[in-house]
């Protein structure tokens, strides 16, 4: 069967440094993966190639059967490649309705915008709650939520998640947790990055571990690890007590 | 009571002309993050091409004021293209795109004085005839200058804040890669607000045009103006430039019934040094 997203051998970087070195992960029609590993190894990196902030120096990036290596950002949004990026990066003098309706922004996006909206305003009832509050104002957690909310107002057909819970507390991680299943039931294919493993076999059928700009193992959700296999994903053979 | 009159009707109408030239700027500033020392040059030259097909070409005034507009946001959607765009990705991006702005007004002013010759020119009004306002007589062209600014300035405003296009300016002045992450094309945005401000730069040298002489360097001083304005309403919101507009409008005004012409822009610039002092954020800015 044809991957809905084909990465392949895919080198990038910024400026002299590189960072991805022959990265290479598939995702099925059906499917939804993560990707976790130490920070500053190129998961970042790699959500970023495929939303061409950043351009790779080689490999290939195929899409639905279409190779999109080196298309500009508004031609993959427009394909329905959706990357919601990391933390804090909003439009902090916009209101929350002002710029969900803005996410809106391409051609395909535009078509049941309105539709969209509700859907997201139901997920996140606290962005219903402050539609007219400026995005700066907002918390972690809000903001998270509005950066996802932005995602899905793009109409994503691959919706790219960058450490949606990170800095937040366990209760609100678990609300995210919750509103990204619901995300992922309503039959949008995901790619989460975390460093929560639990938390990414809870959402995605198969995880890539991703180390030194490569991927370094591949487990299936069936043959998931134990708890000390992971530490020593993590900290290596010497990393167990 | 008359002197107070004329002044503030003199100040209304240097404020409707700096909040014209502000606003430009101020859009270019929020948007790219560049200061475009050009600006002033693109009056002039919006000025001089009213002249070409008002006078020259016989067209008319109205005519002139139009070609004026659209030939300067030509000229700006090619200066941005040669001068600007090559450094998005620079460091430095604000000192090298100061000093290639800087390099084009001296090309646009002495091109102008190749072009068009030292002769000074002038267009005539787009409307004849005097109104009274408070007791004081002005020009019909001047009074339309009035009316025309405010006009302008909310269309400007509601299109920021209303239309798909104009909020996809404010996003990619806030944050380009969440503005290329819903699809916005940065590049094309930067195009459209650099030519937005250099039309409004051209209008307002059209306008211009018959109430001041046209010359190479006609750009300079109201490029210095709207830099004192742009500093003094904080850079940022559209509202805050207006408003300072129309205050340093009045204050200039004020100043030259007091301390006369020439020491007006001694004591405006020592008014924006006391404001960077005291609010360094602008009076309007927020902290």
């Amino acid at each position: 069967m044809m991957p809905l997203l084909d990465v392949k051998d895919v080198q990038a970087g910024y400026g002299d440094m590189r960072v991805l070195h022959g990265l290479s992960l598939h995702i099925g029609p059906q499917e939804s993966i993560g990707l976790f590993g130490p920070n500053g190894h190129g998961k970042t990196t790699l959500l970023k190639t495929i939303s061409s902030l950043v351009r790779p120096t080689a490999g290939s990036i195929t899409f639905d059967g279409t190779d999109i290596t080196g298309r500009k950002p508004p031609a993959i949004v427009e394909a329905g490649l959706i990357h919601a990026p990391q933390g804090n990066t909003l439009f902090g003098n916009m209101r929350i309705a002002e710029t969900l309706e803005l996410a809106a922004f391409s051609k395909r996006a535009s078509n049941g915008a309105e539709k969209r909206l509700d859907e997201v305003y139901a997920l996140f009832p606290r962005l219903a709650e402050r539609k007219t509050q400026l995005a700066k104002t907002l918390s972690g957690g809000e903001r998270q939520m509005l950066s996802i909310g932005c995602a899905l107002m793009c109409a994503p057909r691959l919706l790219m998640l960058d450490e949606p819970t990170l800095g937040l507390s366990p209760r609100l991680k678990e609300e995210l947790g919750a509103a990204i299943g619901e995300i992922s039931k309503s039959g949008v294919p995901l790619i989460v990055v975390e460093q929560d493993i639990e938390f990414l076999l809870s959402l995605t059928d198969r995880l890539y571990l991703v180390e030194h700009g490569v991927v370094v193992r591949e487990i299936d959700r069936a043959s998931a690890p134990d708890h000390e296999e992971v530490m020593r994903l993590y900290f290596g053979e010497g990393g167990t007590h | 009571m008359d002197t107070l009159l004329a002044t503030l009707v003199s100040g209304l109408v240097l404020g409707s002309l700096y909040a014209l030239m502000a606003s430009g700027l101020s859009l270019v500033w929020t948007t790219l993050g560049v200061f475009n020392f050009t600006h002033g040059a693109l009056m002039m030259v919006g000025a001089f091409i009213a002249w070409t097909v008002s006078e020259a070409a016989g067209a008319g005034p109205v005519a002139g004021v139009v070609a004026g507009t659209l030939g300067a946001g030509l000229i700006g959607i090619v200066i941005e293209r040669l001068v600007i765009r090559p450094f998005y990705a620079s460091r430095n991006m604000l000192l090298v795109t100061a000093m290639t702005t800087l390099a084009v007004t001296i090309i646009l002013e002495r091109g102008a004085q190749m072009i068009w010759g030292p002769r000074l020119k002038q267009l005539p009004p787009l409307v004849d005839g005097e109104i009274r306002l408070f007791g004081n007589a002005i020009s019909a062209h001047e009074a339309l200058l009035l009316v025309a600014a405010p006009i302008i300035l909310i269309a400007l405003w509601r299109f920021t804040v209303s239309s798909k296009i104009g909020r996809s300016l404010r996003a990619v002045g806030q944050n380009q890669d969440s503005a290329a992450l819903i699809g916005v094309d940065v590049p094309t945005a930067f195009a459209l607000a650099f030519a937005i401000s250099a039309a409004l730069a051209g209008l307002t040298g059209a306008l211009l045009g018959s109430i001041r002489f046209i010359t190479p360097a006609m750009g300079s001083e109201p490029l210095t103006k709207a830099m004192i304005v742009v500093i003094f309403g904080g850079l940022g919101s559209l509202g805050s430039t207006a408003g300072a507009a129309y205050l340093i409008g009045f204050i200039e005004a004020f100043l030259v019934l007091w301390v006369g012409l020439y020491w007006t822009p001694f004591a405006l610039f020592l008014l924006m040094i006391l404001v960077l002092l005291l609010r360094p954020n602008g009076i309007f800015g927020k902290r």
